[in-house]
Parts: C-alpha cells; sequence; structure tokens
C-alpha cells in the first residue's frame, strides 16, 4: 500500500522544483551540480576572473535586450560544428572572435589580429594578434589559439563542414607556424580572398580542448552548455529549446570598443511567428529576427516598434537539370526566365522586399553588374517564341505543348516540405507557365529525402527544384556551374559550358579587383545566355526592433554585427 | 392532427413542396428539415442552372454533383409524399430497440440539430461544384486581388494568391470529409473485424491482439503519424490511410467488450450447436449485434480525423497543395491571423461546425443507443 | 498489491522494447540521411563519411540496433546527431518542462470536466445539457493550435495593448528573462502567469472528453437502485448527487487519467510550439525531422514508459476508491 504521505512529497517536490533556482556565482546560471564535469571546473573560473572587474559607469550602461527567433542554437558557441547562419554570427560578434570582422562594405578589419601582411608573391600571410585579449577564464588569447584552431578545423577526424574553406591553404605540416605567442604564419596559394576563413571562423581556445581527440570535438559539452568565449559576450546560461542569456565581458578591449553596453543579452526560441509577432508587440521581446513579410503592416503601425530592412546575403533560385530532354535546350530555359513574372512572385511571397536576380552575385556585392538588372524583363510573348524556334509546339490541342516526338512540355517542380515560401514559388509559377503552354506541377518531397534525389550523382530525380541558397562574401559557384563538377553533388544544374568553365577558373584567381571586374561581368552575361538555373531574387531580410533598443545598425553582416553598440536608455530599461 | 387542415390537402400540398404538410401538422424538425433542403435545392436549380444544365458533359465532379441533386431532391419529395399519404399513425406496437433508440434520439435536440448540420454539410461538399463562386485553385492576379477583405465580390476574401477563400472552403469540404469519412471507414473496419476475432476466438489469439492494441494505444498517436508521414511523402492517400490504420485500437477494445458478452447469449451458442464456421459466426451474427457502439465511435472518429489533420497540417505535414484541405488552410493563414484574419478564421470555423455536428449527433447515438442511458 | 504492481511492470517491459523497436526500424528504413543536413558545397565527401563514422552510421542496420538496445538498457541513450550532446542531458532539460505543463492541464481538465459533466447528467437532455454540451464540444472541435492562437491573441496582445485589461498573460515561454533575478515569491508567479495560457489550451481540448464520459457515467449511477434508495428516505437531492452518486461514478473516470497522458505529450506538440514551450513533443517532432535517431528512440522509450507509470498510477487509485477492486 502506498501511504498519503508519498502524494504529499510530490506535490512539494513539484512545487520547489517551480522555484528552483541556480546559486552560483551569476544568477542566471543553472545549478552547477546539473553541468558536465568539465563545466563544474570552468565555469567558477570565469566566475572568478569576471569578479575582479568593476561595472563600466555611464548613462548607456545597463539592461537587457531579448532577441526572439524561430530557431534553437545546435551545437551552440562550437565553431568547429557551427552550420546555421544566427550560430555563426554569435560566435563572430557575440561570444567568440574571428581573427578579422569586415565592414558594411565588406572590407577586411583588423579584429582579434590587430594586423597582417601578405609576402611579395601572396603565399604567406602572418596575423599579428592584439595582446589584450582574454578567454572569459583569465588565460591571454595566443597565437597558439589560431594554430590550435586552423589544425583541428582542417583535420579529417574533426569533420569540419567548412574545412574546404581552407583549401588553397596549405595543409601539411609547415602550413603553419607560430612565430611567437602574437605571431602566427600560413602557407597558401595565392587566391582572390584569402582572408575569408578567418572572418567566417571563430578561434577556439586551445587551452580547453587541446586533448580532446577531434572526432570527440562536436560533441564536447563546450558547445551548447559552458562555452569559454574571448567576445563582447560571457555565457550565462542555455536552456535547451527555451534560451541562451549572455552577460558583458567587463574585461573586453577598448581599441575594440570596450565591454558592451547591455548588461544582459538573451536569445529567446519561439519557434511560432504569430507568438513572435505578439512578443514583439507586447513587448516581451525587442528584436524580432526575420519577421514574414505579410507581417510588416502590423509592425510598421505599431508606435513603438521599428521596421529594419537590410540586404540579406542569399537569393531563392530555381534549379533546371538540364540532363532531362524537355529542359537540355538552352532556348526553354530562358523562354521560362522571361515567361515567370519574378516581380509578381517577390511581390507576392516577400511583398516586394526583395530584388530580382540575374545572376548569384548578389547587389552589395563588388563584382555585381548593375547594368545586368533589366535583363530577363517578362515578356511571355518573346518566350512563346523561343519556345517555337525550339521546336516545342502545341500539336494536339491540348494547351500543352509538344515537341517533335509528340513528348509533352512538361516539368515537375520539386520543393522541400513545409516551406512555405517554396511552396508558392512552385505554385505560382505553375500559374504563370500554363498560359505559355508549359505544365509545371509543384512537387513536395521532404527535405532529406530531397537532398538524396538532387544530390546523388548517379540519381538526379528532378526536373526542377526550388532552392534556398546562401553566398560567402567570397563568392565561387564551381561546385554548381563549373562542367567538372557534373557528378559531384551539387552539380545539379549538369551544364557544360567551356566559356562558363574558363571564367569559373580565372575569376578564383585574379587577386586585383580592377582586373576581377569585368571578368565577373562576361560571367553574369554568360549566365544569362545560358540559364543553368533561374535565379529569382535576393532577399531583403526584416527585423522588427522595439525603440527602446537604441544603436541597431542591420547590414550585410547580420543582425548581431552591430551588438556591441546596443543600448537601452536608464528609464525604459 | 391540428384543425383546418384535412388529409385531402396534404398529397397536393406535398407535391408541390416537400415537408410543408408536415410542418403544418407540428412536426418542426423533419418537416422543415426537408423544406429546407427543398429551399436549398431548388434554388441551386434556378440560380446555377448554367452549370446543371451542363453537368453531364462537365467532368466526373460535376456529374456526381448532378446525380447528388437529383437523387437528393427525389428522396426528399419522395419521403414527404409517403409520409402524408399515410393515413394511420406511426403503429406503436413491437417496440424494437430500434424504434426505442429512434425515438429517444429525437427527443435530444441538440444531437437531431447535428445530424442534420452533418447531412446539409455533405449535400453541400457533393455539391460543390454547383455552388463554388470561382475555381479554388485558379490564382488571380497577385498585385490587384491578393489577400482581399471579404467583400460582395469575395465573401469569404482572397487569400495570398488572390484566390477565392469562400471556394476553397467549399473545395476543402470536400477533402476534409472524406479524410475523415475514409480514415474512420479504414479504422472501424479493422477494429471491428480484429475486435471480433478477439472476442470470439479468446485464448491465446486475443492475448496477442489485445497486446498490440495495448502497444498501439499507448503510444502517442501524433508522434507514430508525424514519423510516418515525414519521412514518406505526404500524399493524400499516406495521410489517409495512416489516420486510419492508428485510429482502429479504441474500436477493437469496444467491439472486444461487446462480443465477450455476445459469446455466451442464447444465439450464438445456438449457432454454436448448429455447427457454424467461425467466420460465419463473427460476420453474421456476431459483427451485426455489436454495431450500435460502433456507430457511436465512428461519428466521433470522423470529427477527431478532421483536428487531426488540421494539427498535422499544422506541422507542414497534413495535405498538400493546390489541394485546398481546412486544415491546411487554417494552418497556412495563421501567420497572418493580424492582417488577414479571414483567411484562416472561416476555414477554422468551418471545421468547428463539421466536428461539433458529428460530436453532437455522436453524443446523441449513444445516449440513443445505450439503454442504460436513456432518460425517462 | 506489490505483486500486482511487480507483474504489470514486468509486462510493461516487453512492450516498452517493442514501441522502441518498431521506431528504431521505422526510422532507420525511411529515406534520408542525419548527415545530409550538413551538406553544403563547402563540405566534401570525405567530410560527410567521417561525420557518419563519428556517428557510428557506418554500421550496418542490425549492428546499430542490437548497439542502442544494449547501451539503452543501461541507461545510455547515446549522442543526439543534431545537438551533439547526450540524450540523457536533454532529456533531464526538457522533461520537467511537459510535466510541469501536463500536471497543470490535467488537473484545470479533470475539475472543470468532471464539474461540467455532472451539471449535464443532473440535467440530462435540459437546456443546461445541451448548452453545456455544446460549449464544451465547440472548444474540442477546435484545432489545438488555433485556439492556442486565438487565446494569444486576445489575452495577450489585444489584452494589452487594444483593450488595456488590468491582467494579460505573457504569450510564450517558461519564465520572463529577469526571473532569475526575482524574489522566490515573485518567481512562483511568474511562473504560474506563464503557464496560464498553455495549460487553459491543453486543458479545454481534454475537458470535453471527461465531461462527456463523466456525465454518462454518473447517468448510469444515478439510475441504480441505491440512489433511488437514498432519494426515498428524503436526503436532500444535492447530498444525493454528491455524497452517493458522484463518488461511484467518478470511479471510471480515473482510468481517463491513463488514457489522456499520450495524448499530453504528443498533442502537446502543437501547444508547445506556439507558446514557446520548451517540451517533449517540440523536441520529438524537431528530431525527428532532422533524422535524430537517438532523440527519436529515447523520446519514444520515455512515453511508453510514462504512459505505462500513467496507467499504473490510475490502476492503484482505482484500488482506493472502490473497495471492490482488490490486486492480490
Amino acid at each position: 500500500m502506498i501511504s498519503r504521505g508519498h502524494a504529499l512529497t510530490a506535490t512539494l517536490a513539484l512545487a520547489s522544483s517551480l522555484t528552483a533556482c541556480g546559486d552560483a556565482g551569476t544568477p542566471g546560471r543553472a545549478a552547477l551540480e546539473n553541468l558536465p564535469a568539465f563545466c563544474q571546473e570552468v565555469l567558477p573560473r570565469v566566475d572568478a576572473f569576471l569578479a575582479d572587474f568593476s561595472t563600466p559607469s555611464g548613462e548607456r550602461y545597463g539592461g537587457t535586450a531579448v532577441v526572439g527567433s524561430i530557431g534553437e542554437m545546435p551545437n551552440g558557441m562550437n565553431a568547429f560544428v557551427s552550420s546555421t547562419v544566427t550560430n555563426n554570427q554569435h560566435q563572430t560578434f557575440v561570444n567568440l572572435m574571428p581573427l578579422v570582422r569586415v565592414d558594411e562594405n565588406l572590407q577586411p578589419q583588423p579584429w582579434l589580429a590587430e594586423s597582417w601582411e601578405f609576402n611579395e608573391d601572396g603565399t604567406e600571410v602572418t596575423f599579428h594578434l592584439r595582446d589584450d585579449v582574454y578567454w572569459h577564464d583569465g588565460t591571454p588569447t595566443s597565437a597558439y589559439d589560431v594554430e590550435f584552431t586552423y589544425r583541428r578545423a582542417i583535420d579529417p577526424q574533426t569533420a569540419f563542414p567548412n574545412a574546404s574553406f581552407w583549401n588553397y591553404y596549405d595543409q601539411g605540416p609547415d602550413g603553419v607556424q607560430v612565430l611567437d605567442s602574437l605571431t602566427v604564419r600560413l602557407r597558401m596559394e595565392p587566391h582572390s580572398e584569402p582572408l575569408d576563413p578567418w572572418r567566417s571562423t571563430a578561434i577556439m581556445p586551445r587551452h580547453l580542448l587541446e586533448d580532446v581527440p577531434p572526432s570527440e570535438l562536436a560533441r564536447h559539452p563546450y558547445g551548447s552548455r559552458c562555452p569559454v568565449g574571448n567576445g563582447p559576450f560571457v555565457f550565462e546560461s542555455h536552456r535547451t529549446d527555451e534560451s541562451w542569456s549572455f552577460v558583458r565581458n567587463p574585461a573586453f578591449p577598448e581599441a575594440l570598443g570596450g565591454p558592451p553596453y547591455l548588461e544582459r543579452y538573451v536569445y529567446r526560441i519561439i519557434p511560432e511567428q504569430t507568438t513572435l509577432l505578439t512578443e514583439l508587440l507586447t513587448e516581451n521581446i525587442d528584436f524580432y529576427v526575420a519577421p514574414g513579410p505579410d507581417q510588416v503592416p502590423q509592425i510598421e503601425a505599431d508606435q513603438q516598434v521599428d521596421l529594419h530592412v537590410f540586404p540579406y546575403p542569399g537569393y531563392d533560385m530555381v534549379i533546371w537539370n538540364t540532363r532531362r530532354p524537355q529542359l537540355s535546350d538552352a532556348r526553354v530555359r530562358q523562354a521560362i526566365a522571361i515567361g515567370t513574372n519574378r516581380q509578381e512572385i517577390v511581390d507576392a511571397i516577400r511583398s516586394g522586399f526583395g530584388e530580382i536576380a540575374n545572376s548569384g552575385v548578389p547587389p552589395f556585392h563588388w563584382a555585381y553588374a548593375p547594368a545586368l538588372a533589366d535583363s530577363l524583363q517578362y515578356d511571355p510573348d518573346r518566350a512563346r517564341e523561343l519556345l517555337d524556334q525550339a521546336g516545342w509546339t502545341d500539336r494536339d490541342d491540348d494547351g500543352i505543348r509538344e515537341n517533335a516526338d509528340g513528348d509533352p512540355l512538361e516539368i515537375a517542380i520539386k520543393y522541400n516540405l513545409g516551406n512555405q515560401q517554396r511552396e508558392d514559388i512552385a505554385q505560382i509559377m505553375q500559374a504563370q507557365l500554363e498560359p505559355l503552354g508549359i505544365r509545371a506541377r509543384p512537387q513536395v518531397v521532404e527535405w532529406a529525402t530531397l537532398l538524396d534525389q538532387i544530390n546523388t550523382p548517379d540519381v538526379r530525380d528532378f526536373d526542377a527544384v526550388v532552392i534556398g541558397w546562401r553566398v560567402e562574401f567570397r563568392l565561387d559557384d564551381h561546385e554548381m556551374l563549373h562542367s567538372s563538377s557534373a557528378d559531384d553533388p551539387f552539380g545539379w544544374p549538369g551544364i557544360q559550358d567551356p566559356d562558363l568553365d574558363t571564367l569559373l577558373d580565372r575569376l578564383q584567381l585574379v587577386t586585383d579587383r580592377e582586373e576581377a571586374t569585368p571578368l565577373w561581368r562576361e560571367y553574369q552575361y554568360r549566365l544569362l545566355e545560358t540559364q543553368p538555373v533561374m535565379y529569382l531574387y535576393f532577399i531583403d531580410r526584416l527585423a522588427g526592433v522595439n525603440r527602446r533598443l537604441r544603436g541597431v545598425e542591420l547590414d550585410i553582416r547580420g543582425e548581431w554585427a552591430s551588438i556591441q553598440d546596443w543600448w537601452i536608455p536608464a528609464e525604459e530599461r | 392532427m391540428p384543425p383546418g387542415v384535412r388529409p385531402t390537402d396534404r398529397p397536393v400540398l406535398a407535391v408541390l413542396v416537400p415537408g410543408l404538410p408536415q410542418l403544418l401538422r407540428g412536426r418542426i424538425a423533419s418537416g422543415g428539415f426537408a423544406l429546407l433542403l427543398w429551399i436549398f435545392f431548388v434554388v441551386v436549380v434556378v440560380v446555377r442552372w448554367d452549370r446543371v444544365s451542363g453537368a453531364i458533359a462537365a467532368g466526373f465532379d460535376h456529374q456526381v454533383a448532378l446525380a447528388t441533386l437529383i437523387l437528393g431532391m427525389a428522396l426528399v419529395w419522395g419521403w414527404s409524399l409517403r409520409d402524408a399519404l399515410r393515413t394511420e399513425p406511426e403503429p406503436r406496437v413491437g417496440r424494437s430497440q430500434w424504434t426505442l433508440a429512434t425515438r429517444a434520439f429525437r427527443k435530444n435536440r441538440v444531437a437531431v440539430l447535428g445530424l442534420m448540420a452533418v447531412t446539409l454539410f455533405y449535400l453541400t461538399a457533393l455539391l460543390t461544384p454547383f455552388l463554388a463562386p470561382f475555381d479554388p485553385t485558379q490564382q488571380g492576379s497577385l498585385v490587384a486581388e491578393r489577400m482581399l477583405p471579404p467583400s460582395g465580390e469575395h465573401l469569404m476574401g482572397t487569400d495570398q494568391f488572390a484566390r477565392d477563400v469562400l471556394s476553397r472552403v467549399l473545395y476543402g469540404a470536400r477533402v476534409s470529409l472524406s479524410i475523415g469519412f475514409v480514415a474512420a471507414g479504414i479504422a472501424i473496419t479493422i477494429g471491428t473485424l480484429l475486435g471480433a476475432i478477439s472476442g470470439f476466438v479468446g485464448g491465446k489469439v486475443d492475448d496477442m491482439i489485445m497486446r498490440f492494441v495495448d502497444m498501439v494505444i499507448s503510444f502517442p498517436r501524433l508522434v507514430l503519424l508525424i514519423t510516418i508521414i515525414a519521412l514518406f511523402e505526404p500524399s493524400i492517400f499516406l495521410i489517409i490511410t495512416v489516420l486510419g490504420l492508428t485510429q482502429w485500437p479504441q474500436s477493437t477494445r469496444i467491439v472486444r467488450g461487446e462480443v465477450l458478452s455476445l459469446r455466451e447469449r442464447e444465439f450464438v451458442q445456438a449457432g454454436k450447436a448448429l455447427g457454424y464456421s467461425a467466420p460465419r459466426m463473427i460476420l453474421r451474427h456476431v459483427i451485426p449485434n455489436t454495431l450500435a457502439p460502433v456507430i457511436v465511435a465512428a461519428t466521433l472518429g470522423i470529427g477527431d480525423t478532421i483536428v487531426l489533420e488540421a494539427g498535422l497540417s499544422f506541422l507542414g505535414l497534413g495535405i498538400q497543395p493546390p489541394t485546398p484541405s481546412w486544415g491546411t488552410m487554417v494552418a497556412d493563414g495563421r501567420a497572418d491571423l493580424l492582417g488577414g484574419w479571414w483567411m484562416s478564421t472561416f476555414p477554422g470555423l468551418a471545421i468547428v461546425f463539421v466536428v461539433l455536428s458529428f460530436n453532437l449527433a455522436g453524443d446523441g447515438l449513444r445516449d440513443a443507443l445505450d439503454p442504460r442511458l436513456r432518460s425517462g | 498489491m506489490t505483486r500486482f504492481l511487480l507483474r504489470r511492470i514486468l509486462g510493461a517491459i516487453p512492450l516498452v522494447l517493442g514501441i522502441a523497436t518498431i521506431v528504431f526500424f521505422v526510422l532507420n528504413l525511411a529515406p534520408g540521411d542525419p548527415v545530409s543536413f550538413f551538406t553544403s558545397p563547402a563540405v566534401t565527401p570525405e567530410v560527410l563519411e567521417q561525420m557518419r563514422r563519428n556517428l557510428g552510421l557506418d554500421q550496418p542496420v542490425h549492428v546499430r540496433y542490437w548497439r542502442w538496445m544494449t547501451s539503452m538498457l543501461q541507461g545510455d541513450f547515446g549522442v543526439s546527431f543534431a545537438r551533439n550532446q547526450p540524450v540523457r542531458e536533454i532529456i533531464a532539460d526538457i522533461l520537467p518542462n511537459t510535466l510541469i505543463l501536463s500536471v497543470a492541464a490535467m488537473f484545470l481538465a479533470f475539475v472543470g470536466g468532471v464539474v461540467v459533466g455532472v451539471l449535464q447528467a443532473i440535467r440530462q437532455n435540459r437546456f443546461v445539457d445541451s448548452a453545456l454540451s455544446v460549449i464544451a464540444l465547440f472548444f474540442y472541435s477546435m484545432p489545438s493550435f488555433w485556439l492556442a492562437l486565438m487565446l494569444i491573441l486576445i489575452f495577450s496582445l489585444g489584452a494589452r495593448n487594444l483593450w488595456g485589461w488590468p491582467i494579460w498573460f505573457p504569450a510564450s515561454g517558461m519564465t520572463s528573462v529577469d526571473y532569475p533575478f526575482m524574489s522566490p515569491g515573485a518567481q512562483l508567479r511568474d511562473r504560474v502567469m506563464h503557464l496560464v495560457l498553455p495549460s487553459f489550451s491543453l486543458a479545454l481540448v481534454l475537458a470535453a472528453g471527461i465531461a462527456r464520459y463523466t456525465r454518462g457515467s454518473m447517468l448510469e449511477v444515478i439510475r441504480q437502485d441505491y440512489i433511488r434508495t437514498a432519494r426515498a428516505k428524503g436526503l436532500s437531492e444535492r447530498r444525493v448527487v454528491l455524497k452517493h452518486a458522484l463518488r461511484n461514478a467518478l470511479i471510471p473516470v480515473i482510468t481517463l487519467f491513463g488514457l489522456s497522458l499520450p495524448f499530453l505529450f504528443s498533442g502537446a506538440v502543437l501547444i508547445e510550439t506556439v507558446f514557446a514551450w520548451p517540451g517533449m513533443g517540440r523536441l520529438v517532432y524537431g528530431a525527428i525531422t532532422q533524422r535524430d535517431y537517438p532523440v527519436v528512440m529515447a523520446g519514444a522509450f520515455m512515453f511508453g514508459v510514462i504512459v505505462i507509470l500513467g496507467n499504473l498510477l490510475a490502476d492503484i487509485l482505482y484500488s482506493f476508491v472502490d473497495p471492490r477492486i482488490r490486486y492480490d
């Protein structure tokens, strides 16, 4: 028999779990005893180090800013696994530091590295690190950390997703050399964007992770449980699927802007857009990451919040499988490109927040050719002509064109399950292409399955697929458009064009922008003619920001690039 | 019979306006409903004469609608006439269980209303090709006609593709109602068969089936659904089948319970003595006697399935576009609840009313069929 | 009693293992590859191969099954593919959240459902009966996520911004961001405020079923001889209903306790998503879409265990309230 006493204990236990809170150094921390041994050892050191600093004084200092976003940051601050844009920004702008940053014009700027120089022929780069950057546990950040990060990143055992960023670097034993504790030299082959990997990947702490076998780095508790960074914000706590919180790093070097104004910064995970909007409008969050374009009127109507619009390094496109008979002719692909009213698509699904794309070179990039903006205007009559010329005419009066063999011009447009925007694109294209005599059939496939279907070289089970693409600041379409990549996973279109090949090869080697610009223009014109993919639009990213949060500057680098300058007036904290 | 209406008037009246004679006789529910249906049919024929007259050439959907229309009118008309011609009051002798149940059901006004609403919903769904003002998948001008609020032209507004929401709700009724119907049908068939076998055969078989039922019941249904649908392509057939295949255990339990009590009854014992085979006993004699609770379970199951499909749509796993289903419409429109409430509210209300009707009817049936719950 | 419990628990073991096995094979036979989520042009096939090795995915299915089974029986659920964290750790974070929400919702649902059901039963087929069943079923018929969004728009956005009600509820999360700095009293209040909307959304759906069941059970009891006797004795109707009928009518309602657990755990995925409640439903759903096998498997296992424990608890309660039942 169970006595009634047990039930009572259970109730009490529940009540106490309702109010349980951490009693570690920082009140926001989870109780230490629930954390892995590594964290139990490291976090007290962090608290001890931070305790020596006084709170900076000044009217802007203080307050908590809350950012609400739709997704969790899996793997957190572990730069060796990072794959989402949000994670990456938190690593490079919030909790950790890369060697270099870029400004809003994408010019490299000193960050962890105070300066750097290349040798004559561009085969060696030497970084000089700042001497006043400390890991949050008090250990100085040194050139050995850079060496450690590089060696681990390129180690196949680590399975770092972005390891190929360093492909043109020397990966042998002499590839990296620590000259002194603040100077490190790396060897490479000359390249047009040699610094880019050092912008996108944050430096990791050697003294904490050196003894971890590379194949176990990914699952080390460092990432999600107790990251110890060196950036402007110190990790405070992470509640799975709920929130991340960070506190000001009082030791952040003055020369890099000093300790941030905000005392605390919280990233909340709210997976539903209407809820996010409600939280923004009821002032429970200060910053709504990427609201839907349809929510813009509500954000604009509210007196207390501002809408920010800024460029995003990404675009949506439709990939053609040029191996398919109905899509092998460039004229058919051109006809679809001008027979699709892309402006209407942008207006309908992005409420106009996007810019028509005619190539993968985004408008914010120096290689962008503005003259191209008006190409491929919507012209259904010209599209019909092109289709006629290519031999596709309606031979049996069913409204759909056929070729000489009587095969109908049918294209299945695949998109991934649960992606509303891509689903919408496929549906609108279906409606727009119907009058041209093209039967486009939207087809939904679950994401993991879709990847299997389009990436497996001997399968390529698709006619067309709607896909979003994120560009690196270092542009390179080699994997997708070079004929030698046609049988690699990302050789989706399978296009064989010698002109494109030549241009792609040359572009990666030309280091001088003056010299490269005309080549880039030529490349973009060639894309217009060959149409291996139909570029739809570059995305304009949106953000809803409460007016009490000041100093928010948003640009191509992302939401968190200016977080050090965010501040909240004292009366609104 | 109220004074003033002579028996001879009624057939004539019934021929002209079915339902009216019954209404005049004070039978508000049946008479009123018949009259309502009649008016509904006549209005459809008059207003949509162009579509009705061209239905035979216009494809399967229209043919079905035409058949429904003709059959529906004939039924209402025939019932009214026969009912009016009957001079004697309803026979009071031989109160079988079914008559008792019918009488009990009629007393429950809400349940009767529910049943009528269900009938109306199905009729509307079948007649949709005649009713819908626009093509549900036809996109209008994405610039000028997108997300228009309800107006005279678009009674329920337009959606993000400038499609008419009313037409989509009407066409969605067909998808949602058939999902519910077919899935519940699959579940009931499997459940009844397994339950009957389990209860009738007993022993090891019973044990095994019931262990299996326990397993399926203790596993969260939605997780099972998500797992299967997310892993494979969400076609309408997959969704219906999976919904049906995860719903049967409840009816298995119900039927097994009934069968256990039937097994010892005289007619079953007699059948056994006569040497009837087990399959014959189960199909011919056991199952028909367990129908009452099964009907109730089916009615409630249809409603649950429709709501569940909406839940799946929320996760992006429901019926895929451009096929309109209510669940998908509510789920797709939810991000615009503040900017375009009409896009998700109307299909949402449709779900609420249909499911509510099914549940009211089902509850009424249960009360009526279970002698222990009948009032008075 | 002890023997009965032991027998039940032993009987439940193959059940849970069976569920886990089915889920394992469904997941592993489905198309899609856990590491494909890392695919990008920057990722070479060699890196993917190494990831597979690091995750143990290079082994054949039966080997993986055997490994998973043996380590699970030792209490080790492995490491999440997508989050690279031990699954045990993730579940330890998430499970309490689910329990808080479930217990609150269950409490509201049972109290509300029983009250409505009793009211309906004593007024069978009258206006109150019909009205209550229409109202209860109205909420039951709403897609739960839609109901939840409506509650947010009314009691959070509308209450605060449009109508300026004195009280409004936060739309998401379990606590405010400054929770750690609050006094214990304020912390409890903060918790409760965050719990109100999600637990009500869940409870409203559940309550209709409980009300229906209570009503049926109550009707059955009211017709029994001893109630007639009680009435004949001249006891007040109130006393008859509350003292004699209700106690006996509630017995079968207890079985619903066990039956509603699967719903609270999985049906909650929609509610958890809308209210940004970090619970098991969301965890497992996310894991399914990411092919995060270890998390899905652990989730399935936890579901099975909790449901069985719930049923067991229902049985025990049963033996408390109904003296006729003895488990020997």
